[in-house]
């Protein structure tokens, strides 16, 4: 066995490294699901924005001496609901607004950091995250946001499929379907806030959508697609992490990078069993 | 005389401050076949989304099934089950993870017996080879067949639908329509449907409400059809149009 491939097994054995799979796996269930719905209502956009004003959220928590997890959460809420807000009074189209709040935020988030005397966190951690760095009493609102959003999850999977399949024939079926999308909206922005401790700011959106991506070049069942999801984001978290310790390489660009050849894989297994199953189909016409 | 499923008496509903449809009042008897035809912008759609609890309305009264709905538009739970709506066009994107059967059980009440009822209205509607195949992947006649059975796998009274035959080919839209009929004569339903074949309206539709934001006039279509009424409610071109069209 490589030498690289035997210390990276002894990692397993210490405490951050137990601590980091544990917050990488429940960041990627959590990221899979509501990735899940957000690719389908098409707010892959939006994870992308909130996770770049997320850096402005932790730059302000530096400014005001707070510590970023006790800002950010609320910060990401916040954002969310002043986006939704404008898109539904705004007559810029989406995609122009989400980029200009993306960029606005990001600039600002940059001006204030350098700003601050001696910052105390590296830009590098808040970019690339520092998944290693997850600490216990992280783990504790991580896993809250876990069971919060699972029940979620379960309760409104009915709403979220006619919402998502249409709105209006969702409403004529009774589903309350502002609230559900505000609902969806605020657990979207807590999942970016707590995932980027893991991955990020950069690579936040990638981690949410990715999933949701493979899950869909691979399902044929809503209830497939949603379960896929989140355990493709629960494997690609342990796989990236065991990447990183073998190859010794940030942790957070190897879980998306992960991601990102599991979603290649997926669209060649999917070319291939379309090219299959059209052959079978040309060979019984004959 | 057998009573009214749906009453309409002297409705107003605007939108964004705009009136779009004034004192309208009509009746849907049981079991009875309903058009509404009409202009674009004529109010088709808000008059329709009116009725069926999606939009508030501001004048008059609807009473649907026994019920007088509130004017803000929310139907009681007891009458949303028994009444169905079917927008113009749903807004599925390509690759929608969601299987034909898995859509069709969600048309199901709480009290529904779903491994009954749903293998039960995809049969009644000619679409079980299609259970496994994602919504997605339907042809516009399969996937109107495939709404057909959501709206029907739990008993409904009255089946609503804003232009069912969209974006069909004349043979799909016949089958269609045929199929509404057998749904009304075998389970009593009731149906109202907005529409712009008004050759589809002349073979099967028992009662026409011409609307062009007021009602022009409502009756049987040999009545409501005539080219005088067709002209009052389309003008003179769209007549000339017709008649160039059949010659």
């Amino acid at each position: 066995m490589a030498p690289e491939l035997i210390s990276s097994l002894s990692l397993w054995q210490e405490p951050f490294m137990q601590r980091a799979l544990i917050g990488g796996v429940i960041s990627g269930i959590l990221g899979g699901w509501v990735g899940s719905i957000a690719v389908l209502r098409q707010l892959s956009f939006f994870a992308e924005a909130l996770g770049q004003a997320s850096l402005l959220g932790i730059s302000l928590a530096l400014l005001l001496g707070l510590s970023p997890p006790v800002l950010l959460w609320p910060f990401a809420l916040g954002f969310a609901w002043l986006l939704r807000e404008l898109l539904k009074r705004s007559s810029l189209s989406a995609d122009a607004l989400l980029s200009l709040m993306c960029s606005g935020a990001l600039a600002l988030s940059v001006v204030l950091l350098s700003s601050l005397p001696g910052a105390r966190l590296s830009l590098q951690q808040l970019l690339f995250g520092d998944i290693l760095g997850i600490a216990w009493v992280d783990l504790i609102p991580l896993a809250l946001l876990l069971v919060v959003t699972l029940a979620y999850g379960v309760i409104s999977r009915r709403a979220q499929i006619l919402i998502s399949v249409d709105p209006v024939l969702a409403r004529s079926r009774g589903v309350a379907v502002e609230t559900h999308r505000l609902i969806l909206l605020g657990l979207l922005a807590l999942v970016v806030a707590a995932s980027i401790k893991a991955v990020g700011v950069l690579l936040i959106s990638g981690f949410v959508v990715i999933p949701a991506c493979v899950a869909r070049l691979l399902s044929r069942s809503f209830n497939v697609y949603v379960l896929l999801a989140a355990g493709i984001g629960a494997l690609s978290a342990v796989l990236g992490l065991f990447g990183s310790a073998v190859f010794n390489q940030p942790s957070g660009p190897m879980v998306v990078l992960v991601q990102a050849l599991l979603f290649v894989m997926a669209l060649l297994a999917g070319r291939w069993v379309a090219q299959t199953t059209t052959a079978a189909s040309v060979d019984r016409a004959r | 005389m057998t009573a009214s499923l749906l009453e309409v008496n002297d409705l107003c509903i605007a939108r964004a401050g705009h009136e779009v449809v004034s004192g309208v009042s009509f009746a849907l008897q049981p079991g009875s076949d309903t058009a509404v035809i009409g202009p674009n912008g004529a109010g088709k759609s808000t008059l329709v989304q009116a009725l069926v609890g999606l939009l508030p309305h501001q004048g008059g009264t609807i009473r649907l099934l026994g019920h007088t709905l509130p004017r803000s538009g929310r139907l009681p739970r007891e009458v949303r089950d028994q009444v169905a709506y079917l927008p113009q066009k749903l807004l599925l994107d390509g690759r929608f993870p969601l299987s034909v059967s898995e859509f069709v059980r969600l048309g199901c009440s709480p009290c529904c017996n779903r491994r009954k009822a749903v293998p039960a209205a995809l049969e009644r509607l000619q679409v079980s080879h299609l259970r496994r195949r994602l919504l997605s992947e339907l042809s516009g006649g399969e996937l109107q067949r495939v709404l057909l059975a959501f709206c029907t796998v739990h008993p409904r009274k009255l089946l609503v639908f804003d232009e069912p035959r969209t974006g069909l080919d004349p043979q799909a839209a016949v089958q269609l329509q045929e199929l509404l009929q057998q749904l009304r004569l075998q389970e009593g339903l009731t149906i109202l449907q907005i529409t712009h074949d008004l050759s589809m309206v002349r073979r099967s539709s028992d009662w026409v409400l011409c609307l062009n934001r007021s009602l022009c006039c409502q009756g049987p279509p040999e009545h409501t059809l005539s080219r005088e009424e067709l002209e009052r409610l389309y003008g003179r071109d769209y007549v000339l149009y017709e008649h160039s069209h059949h010659h």
